[in-house]
């Protein structure tokens, strides 16, 4: 049972980070890079913790998240697919105004000096929820249709050459549209799933990171979105390593704190040869033709 | 794409830069060694306060807001805030003297060397730092002895732990932290002599999943009662103690109504009076640049058991958490701190 305990908490504490890679995997494959995950993970999770404390139900929170995500995925529509901005900017903005906007918002309803909040978490099952079991299934679908769909095909030819997918009569912009739907449908259910599946709480800037973390894990994970999971899931454990080795030993623990991201380089050193970006990753030229 | 990868990076770094200073409410900065540009206090009382991280934190910084606010209502004064750390200091403490503030606190002893530097400048104003060695005529520093309330906090630890484990999770790990856990070990130590205390820091602020999972963690290898030093993420911590049926102190502000339920007691700043006192002083004009100690026999430190589970707690364990508490207060009774 204690071994199936520690699967149990590491894909919990994995998810929030998996589900954002996972998400940020498809936004890539469409030729699109959203730096602005962070910023969506954050909005996802503080929309989150309102919905859950306002109607005490925490799947409603999660709506909530999923929503914000989904917000933000609109305005990424616009401003990266039709307004063309550098996505590199747009993203850091975006990312910006969220830390603003959800503190602030906070700030607001919880008072100058803030709360520890405890909104209702979501109900587990011998350690695991439906958005873990959920992540599993989402994954492979996905898989299956970015590699073997006709939209899928049409999505990977946006990434590579959008020239190509235009001149098949295909809308790269809707296509684009789509991916960055989805993602920001993972990036609000990321942070939906950091706040009130994990904290049951909420703190400015609690992302910490996970969400640039995540963007790094689909290069780690090779643009597939089986293995960015797998990527998400090997940092995890090290993560977990680094708490229950952290104080054992008298290596300093900041060694600990970065034994996941030494991991991840390692990793990428030996398999970096193998990844093969998507050709127009990040360029906002309009393509000729 | 190796460009992308690049900017990225740089964009990267500059969010967690950013991230971690707030980056929210900044005062207008002006950079400039003039003294000669400072403005005459322009009838108004006025006080800032820089924090090293945001204020809605419910802890550290919360707790100096809740000063400020304390100055603004018992002295009507004009107050404003911003958090500044790293190279920001300077910049901050510069513009609130060149506004004419006739008090800018700085929270945390990394702001009493800017201080000094920037005091020198500007003799109508007076910079307080909290905690930090250097003194001048119009600057000093005022130290919460939080060590005092981590000790009692630590013999009750010792008293209520059964597994004769007990753990202390901290956020960055600086000398503060350290030394109030120090003070912590101490206590626990003085109760029960081979009580086996983790030490343990997520160096992160306001990361809850980090914060919940190190306390896991200290709970698996056999810990049963957990103090912090957390701030934001302290839910993570009182959360994971939740789960595994065990108890927490809090630490800070008085956490003893957490929604948790597992709060047992909590180890306070008080720091309105304190806060008030010295606004009043530096109004006055008697204020002197010193060095000062603030702690449980001036009220601005205490031990608060949970009146809820104050019941569980053995009457005679009690009875001596209130005799080593009036020790402490009579200084028969000295915690240790550590110099920083």
């Amino acid at each position: 049972m204690a071994t199936w305990d520690s699967v149990a908490s590491l894909l919990r504490y994995s998810s929030p980070v998996a589900l954002a890679a996972v998400g940020e995997t498809v936004v890539e494959v469409s030729g699109i890079i959203n730096i602005g995950l962070e910023g969506m993970m954050l909005a996802g999770a503080y929309a989150a913790v309102v919905g859950s404390l306002q109607t005490g139900n925490p799947w409603i929170g999660v709506l909530y998240g999923v929503g914000a995500g989904i917000a933000f995925a609109l305005v990424n529509c616009l401003v990266l697919v039709y307004l063309r901005v550098d996505q590199v900017l747009a993203g850091t903005a975006m990312n910006l105004l969220s830390l603003g906007l959800t503190s602030t918002l906070f700030r607001a309803r919880f008072g100058q000096s803030g709360q520890l909040i405890s909104a209702p978490e979501i109900s587990r099952f011998a350690g695991v929820d439906v958005i873990i079991i959920g992540l599993a299934v989402l994954v492979l679908g996905l898989h299956f249709l970015i590699r073997r769909s006709g939209w899928g095909l049409a999505l990977r030819a946006c990434g590579e050459y959008p020239s190509a997918a235009r001149a098949s009569g295909y809308s790269v912009e809707m296509l684009r549209c789509s991916a960055l739907l989805i993602g920001g449908l993972f990036g609000g259910l990321a942070g939906a799933y950091l706040s009130i599946g994990i904290a049951g709480s909420f703190a400015e800037n609690m992302t910490s990171g996970r969400g640039f973390v995540a963007i790094a894990l689909v290069t780690f994970g090779r643009w597939r979105t089986p293995w960015v999971l797998a990527a998400a899931l090997l940092i995890g454990y090290a993560e977990s390593l680094q708490y229950s080795l952290q104080g054992t030993s008298s290596i300093p623990y900041q060694f600990f704190l970065a034994l996941p991201y030494l991991i991840a380089l390692a990793v990428l050193v030996f398999v970096g040869k193998g990844a093969i970006a998507p050709e127009s990753l990040g360029n906002t030229e309009l393509e000729v033709g | 794409m190796k460009n992308t990868v690049m900017t990225f990076l740089v964009s990267a770094l500059a969010f967690c830069v950013i991230g971690c200073t707030g980056g929210t409410d900044a005062a207008p900065k002006t950079a400039s060694n003039q003294p000669a540009d400072q403005k005459p206090a322009s009838g108004g009382f006025k006080v800032a306060l820089i924090t090293p991280g945001p204020v809605s934190d419910s802890g550290w910084n919360a707790l100096a807001y809740d000063g400020l606010m304390a100055i603004q209502k018992g002295l009507g004064a004009e107050v404003k805030n911003d958090d500044a750390t790293g190279t920001k200091i300077k910049d901050s403490m510069r513009s609130y003297a060149q506004d004419g503030y006739n008090l800018v606190i700085g929270h945390g002893f990394e702001y009493n060397d800017p201080e000094a530097e920037v005091a020198a400048n500007f003799p109508k104003t007076v910079f307080v730092s909290s905690s930090g060695g250097k003194t001048g005529a119009n600057f000093g520093a005022f130290r919460f002895a939080l060590e005092q309330g981590f000790y009692l906090a630590g013999a009750l630890a010792a008293e209520m732990s059964k597994t004769g484990k007990i753990a202390m999770i901290g956020g960055p790990k600086v000398p503060s932290i350290e030394s109030t856990f120090n003070a912590f070990r101490a206590g626990a130590m003085a109760e029960k002599k081979g009580i086996q205390v983790f030490e343990e820091f997520t160096g992160k602020d306001s990361d809850i999943q980090a914060a919940k999972q190190l306390t896991e963690a200290q709970l698996a290898k056999g810990a049963d009662v957990v103090i912090h030093q957390a701030n934001a993420a302290a839910q993570g911590v009182f959360d994971a103690c939740k789960e595994k049926n065990v108890w927490a102190l809090g630490a800070n502000l008085n956490q003893n109504d957490n929604a948790s339920g597992v709060v047992i007691a909590s180890a306070v700043i008080v720091a309105q009076p304190a806060f008030l006192e010295l606004a009043k002083a530096v109004k006055a004009g008697t204020y002197k640049g010193e060095i000062t100690t603030v702690g449980m026999d001036k009220g601005a430190i205490d031990f608060i058991v949970n009146p809820k589970l104050q019941a569980k707690i053995p009457a005679d364990v009690l009875k001596k958490l209130e005799d080593m508490k009036a020790k402490i207060k009579s200084g028969a009774l000295s915690v240790p701190m550590d110099k920083f």
